[in-house]
């Protein structure tokens, strides 16, 4: 039987703080093109396996092997990076001192040498890129704003336009819609939809009406404890009685 | 949308004024002050002065490229400053010939410590050509070794200061030793001659301060060029935040030994143009205080600005000149003052007056001053910079 | 034990028969019931050189400070024997004093008696020095004095007097002094000295002519690890027949190994006291910088105000002192006392110097360091500046030269425990040391506002939010800090130069151990100071040159930031969210 190749493989990766395990034997697979959401209450481990999976940590024991046969645990961020693996980060991570144009140049895949960043010129089609970037993101009337002079929900988009800019392979997008009003959530919703496919995404989400949007019909993971607590379709997945105890019963709550 | 954002003429003004006070202050650097004292208007001793200024303005941008662009407060630039100089005083007392106070063909220190034969580390220096290649050569070696080791251990922001500032010490230490062989205590002096020119010859130090005026003005524009370029970009996005740097794909690391190597070498210039001028180099110069000095005449004249640095070395050195004449007791007390009260109430320098005194007329959009790591900030962070 | 003693003397049975008669008269000390000028008296007058030699050998063992004086005028021919002629009688012998009068004629005392000599009727007498004969000597006869003499200067009442003469009489490896040193050794009551006298007596019995006896002597030497007797084992085993040689050679490898050891022990010691002193520097900064973030420059010149109000102290024990700030005439009166009571001036300049610098440390948190916080970078460069200030202050009021600070009494004093010397100074540094962390300690863990402290320096707003009132916390801790770097300096004076730039020398240090043993971790900055200080000495120890130790033990934790580059002991934490 053939499968698709896996994209990124964890195994038995464990990973504590200080005598708190964070992330406690988890297996995650992802497929080549999938969407994939990730759910799971405060403390779950969500971040904490994103910052696994990009180098920000390293596990204390586990594997996490991309395209089969890459073992990321060995590497640092950036050469995570130049694999092809993009972050956004949970709470938006922008250069504020710089333009949103510049932001979007350091963004852009090409070499990251030294010597290429001094001799390199910003080619014609490099600069339309962003410009493209410029106006899906709707910043193009801002791009020579200071990127900290964005409001909130507009730096979440910068750094959604960073993530294309870069043109990773697989996407890990931590909170997207956080302060974001609900029109906007929806159109980066339609936007990670669209990207579908192309890329590989997972997303990291706890706004239910926003994960129903982008997660129906695909797979979620819930997250528990640091390990997985079950894995299926969205629906199946919010009347999983153990997901409910731990999670659903209590995210109604602000719902 | 043939030009989507057409460059406002306010800017472009502003462009244009900038490239005419560059090249008017290159002029008057490089060209009118050296005119100026040979028709006799600026006399020996204050273009001598210039021209030291100028070389500490040189350490000073070295200082700024490191601390105001990327972020990396270097308290050790005064060890590649006397490193330069070392170098070019090895050069220079070999060419001290056999006219030193023991008559004998090599420096009087070796004589002095029982030396009859020059030892090998020394016989090269007799090459003007050697000696430069390693003014810059040293330097970076050194820079480049002791980066590296920082770097990949990912050590930042005090933590980076600090082991500058041992790495000096430690250099200091060595140098006030004998054994050394190069001078202990009291280094090297009384130098007589350079590429055949007698030092004394007011000729040959206006040529030593056109050299340094030159490479000041050489410096500034790579230095300016290098920050309006991507790396720039790079460099300016590690000083605010090194980890997302890291997360677009740099090796931040790499940037960083490239700053510090590059950074090294212009201070080991200007030192090697300075011992000349000031006809003396001894281990006090790479003391941890004079390298935080640069960093005060590079907050002083106003850091992540390449014209700061130079305003500040300049102006800091003249009220040093004056003071320490005027009042000495008083000077050290001056400085530090001068000091805290840049910290505490401009934080942009003196080149940042202009725009405070503007922003307290209309309110201009705020800009604040380059943000810094923050506060207990352990080297290896597990927490998201954001 | 008479049988292996003494070689090369004049001649060598009389010699045994002598020191037999000593030894004698040594066990049984106090049986001669003479005073020892009648014994001398009896002594000039006897016919016989025998009867001579064994009188003043009799003297053995005594302490009478006129035998030595008498004995030596005895040597120098100034006794006389005079012979009463009208009437005739005993030959009586005498010193002359006093000036010549006009018929060249001296005073003469007795010297059985002290008296002056005097006639028939009774009146003091004046003779010329031809009227009497000098007292002459023979090589016997002096040979019995210099026992009798050495023998006095090894038995001076004072342990430690008695244990520097035996150990010189080893060094000047002069023959002649052995009898003593054998007459003594089978009496001497103190431990350490009959160790000493031990090591002479082999030391000297090396330059013996008998084989035999030099290799027992290498021997004893071997087994007492003696380090001064290096130079003369060595002597020996390039001079000596081939098996001497070899047991000198033995001996001194033992004692290489002994050397060795003891330059461990030693160089633990004072690594040690080191690691104390820079823990004590270092903890003070552990704590502005460890826990509040403030790299705070001027720590040195705390700790220069902590030295400085030691001085004054001191002064204002003493006789006062005389100041000149900016060209003022300042006086501070003294106490004028002495001795002990001066030397308590030290346990009032401790808690002055915690206390000044303390108030010296607020002044500079509330005048610059509070809007600082978060900005450790500018903190570090304003403080710099702060630095400047305060030195060249402190130049000005003291003067740029070093000002002395007396140890007191109880604090310059050693104690050697097996070849390594313990300097009083340093054990009470190490003590002091503990006493600080112990209580810093206590401070953070069992107390209100150690409460308070950690609260703030986890998380400032959150505390905050919680009504701590952070500014207060930051301002105490602050001080506390400060407070800690002039007791540094109140040490630091007793142990080196008290100057406007002494902060400077050990601030370099200070950060180092501060950053090797994590920042924020006091147990951290504990064990780095101590390891330090150890590496230091032990560099210094091989190297045999302080500033290449110092230069490598800095190149060290550069290199070992590389294996750990948050230090030795991190406080974790884990990530924003799970």
């Amino acid at each position: 039987m053939s499968r698709k190749p896996m994209l990124l493989a964890a195994e038995g990766v464990n990973k504590s703080f200080a005598g708190f395990k964070a992330i406690n034997d988890l297996n995650f697979y992802l497929e080549e093109g999938e969407l994939r959401t990730v759910i799971g209450p405060n403390g779950a481990g969500k971040t904490s396996f994103l910052d696994l999976i990009t180098g920000r940590t390293k596990p204390d024991t586990g594997s996490i092997k991309w395209e089969e046969e890459t073992e990321l645990t060995h590497l640092s961020e950036y050469e995570i990076f130049r694999l092809g693996i993009g972050r956004k980060f949970q709470t938006p991570t922008v250069y504020t001192d710089h333009t949103v144009f510049e932001n979007l140049v350091l963004s852009l895949e090409g070499s990251r040498g030294v010597f290429a960043s001094i001799f390199g010129k910003l080619r014609r089609l490099e600069r339309e890129r962003i410009f493209d970037i410029l106006k899906t993101i709707n910043l193009t009337a801002k791009a020579e704003w200071k990127a900290g002079a964005l409001a909130h929900g507009q730096k979440q988009w910068l750094e959604i336009g960073m993530l294309l800019a870069q043109n990773a392979k697989l996407l890990l997008v931590d909170e997207p819609a956080a302060g974001m009003t609900d029109e906007e959530t929806h159109r980066t919703g339609e936007l990670l939809l669209s990207l579908a496919g192309e890329h590989t995404i997972v997303v990291i989400e706890h706004d239910m009406v926003f994960v129903r949007q982008i997660a129906a019909g695909r797979k979620v993971t819930v997250l528990h404890q640091g390990s997985v607590l079950c894995e299926g379709p969205v629906d199946e997945v919010q009347n999983d009685e153990r997901v409910i105890e731990v999670y659903l019963g209590r995210k109604h709550r602000h719902d | 949308m043939m030009t989507p954002f057409p460059p406002p003429t306010p800017k472009e003004i502003l462009a244009r004024l900038e490239i005419f006070l560059i090249c008017a202050g290159s002029l008057l650097l490089v060209v009118f002050l050296p005119l100026l004292n040979i028709s006799g208007t600026i006399d020996n001793y204050t273009l001598n002065l210039w021209g030291k200024y100028l070389c500490y303005g040189i350490l000073a941008i070295s200082v700024d490229l490191l601390w105001g662009y990327t972020g990396l407060l270097s308290l050790g630039q005064a060890l590649f400053f006397s490193l330069g100089g070392y170098m070019m005083g090895m050069y220079l007392m070999r060419m001290i010939g056999s006219l030193g106070q023991y008559k004998k063909p090599m420096p009087d220190f070796l004589v002095f410590l029982g030396w009859t034969e020059l030892p090998t580390f020394w016989k090269p220096f007799d090459s003007f050509l050697f000696a430069a290649i390693m003014i810059v050569l040293l330097p970076s070696i050194i820079a480049l070794v002791f980066g590296y080791l920082a770097f990949r251990s990912r050590i930042k922001g005090v933590y980076f200061s600090i082991l500058t500032q041992a790495l000096t010490y430690a250099a200091a230490l060595m140098f006030f030793r004998n054994d050394m062989l190069m001078g202990g205590n009291n280094g090297f002096t009384d130098f007589k001659f350079i590429l055949g020119q007698n030092l004394r010859e007011p000729a040959t130090q206006r040529g030593l301060y056109i050299a340094t005026a030159v490479l000041t003005v050489g410096a500034f524009l790579i230095c300016r060029w290098l920050t309006k370029t991507k790396f720039g970009l790079v460099q300016r996005a590690i000083r605010d935040s090194e980890t997302r740097v890291l997360f677009s794909g740099y090796a931040a690391a790499n940037y960083k030994l490239f700053v510090f190597v590059l950074c090294a070498v212009l201070a080991a210039l200007g030192g090697a143009l300075y011992v000349p001028q000031v006809g003396i180099i001894n281990p006090s110069e790479m003391w941890p205080d004079k390298s935080l000095e640069a960093v005060v005449w590079c907050a002083v004249g106003g850091r992540g600005t390449l014209v700061g640095p130079i305003i500040g070395a300049v102006s800091v050195n003249a009220l040093k000149s004056w003071a320490t004449t005027e009042y000495p007791d008083l000077w050290l007390i001056l400085l530090g003052g001068l000091f805290i009260l840049v910290v505490l109430f401009l934080p942009k320098g003196i080149v940042g007056i202009p725009g405070m005194i503007a922003g307290a007329f209309k309110r201009a959009p705020k800009e604040e001053a380059p943000a810094e790591p923050a506060a207990a900030e352990p080297i290896v962070k597990t927490e998201a910079e954001a | 034990m008479m049988n292996h003693q003494v070689t090369k003397a004049p001649s060598s049975g009389k010699l045994s028969l002598l020191l037999g008669v000593l030894l004698s008269w040594w066990l049984i000390l106090g049986a001669s019931a003479a005073p020892p000028r009648e014994v001398i008296a009896n002594a000039l007058v006897a016919e016989d050189v025998a009867e001579q030699a064994k009188l003043v050998g009799s003297l053995a063992g005594q302490a009478d400070p006129l035998i030595p004086q008498l004995l030596a005028k005895w040597k120098e021919s100034e006794i006389y024997i005079y012979e009463p002629t009208e009437p005739a009688g005993p030959k009586v012998a005498v010193l002359f004093v006093g000036e010549k009068d006009a018929d060249d004629k001296f005073a003469a005392v007795r010297v059985d008696t002290g008296e002056p000599l005097k006639d028939k009727d009774g009146k003091p007498m004046r003779l010329t020095t031809d009227e009497a004969t000098s007292a002459d000597t023979d090589a016997n006869l002096r040979l019995a004095m210099k026992v009798v003499l050495d023998l006095i200067a090894v038995a001076d009442p004072d342990p430690a007097k008695r244990l520097k003469v035996v150990q010189q009489m080893g060094l000047d490896q002069d023959l002649e002094k052995l009898p003593a040193l054998e007459v003594r050794v089978a009496g001497e009551p103190d431990a350490k000295v009959q160790r000493a006298l031990k090591e002479a007596i082999a030391l000297l019995q090396l330059k013996s002519e008998d084989p035999a006896k030099q290799i027992a002597a290498a021997k004893t030497l071997a087994t007492l690890g003696s380090i001064p007797a290096q130079d003369a084992l060595k002597t020996v085993a390039r001079e000596g027949s081939p098996p001497v040689a070899a047991a000198a050679n033995a001996a001194l490898a033992e004692i290489a190994k002994h050397l060795q050891l003891v330059n461990t022990y030693g160089t633990v010691f004072r690594g040690l006291s080191l690691g104390s002193v820079l823990l004590v520097i270092a903890i003070g900064l552990a704590i502005t910088f460890g826990l509040m973030g403030v790299i705070n420059m001027a720590h040195g010149e705390l700790i220069a105000v902590g030295a400085y109000t030691t001085y004054m102290v001191q002064n204002v024990f003493g006789p006062g002192l005389a100041l000149s700030p900016f060209g003022m005439k300042l006086h501070l009166p003294g106490f004028g006392a002495t001795g002990a009571a001066y030397d308590a001036y030290f346990i009032a300049a401790l808690p002055l110097s915690f206390l000044m610098a303390a108030l010296v440390g607020l002044v500079l948190e509330r005048g610059i360091i509070q809007f600082l916080y978060r900005r450790p970078l500018e903190s570090l460069l304003a403080t710099w500046g702060v630095s400047l200030v305060m030195q060249q202050l402190l130049r000005l009021t003291f003067g740029a030269n070093n000002v002395q600070v007396d140890s007191p009494a109880w604090l310059s004093g050693n104690w050697t425990f097996f070849d390594v010397i313990f300097g009083w100074n340093r054990v009470f540094v190490i003590g002091f040391a503990i006493a600080i962390i112990v209580g810093t300690h206590l401070l953070l863990t069992k107390t209100h506002l150690g409460l308070l402290i950690r609260a703030v320096m986890q998380n400032r707003q959150m505390a905050a939010c919680m009504g701590v009132p952070t500014e207060r916390v930051n301002m105490l801790t602050f001080a506390f800090g400060s407070g800690l770097a002039g007791l540094a300096g109140a040490f630091l004076s007793q142990l080196g130069n008290v100057g406007p730039g002494m902060g400077q020398d050990h601030i370099v240090g200070a950060f180092m151990t501060v950053v090797v043993g994590g920042v924020g971790s006091i147990f951290g900055t504990v064990i780095s100071a101590l390891g330090i200080g150890v590496v230091d000495q032990s560099f210094q120890q091989i190297l045999g040159n302080p500033v290449l130790g110092k230069i490598l033990v800095l190149g060290g934790i550069i290199l070992f930031l590389q294996w750990k580059p948050a230090g030795l002991f991190v406080t974790k934490s884990r990530s924003l969210e799970g």
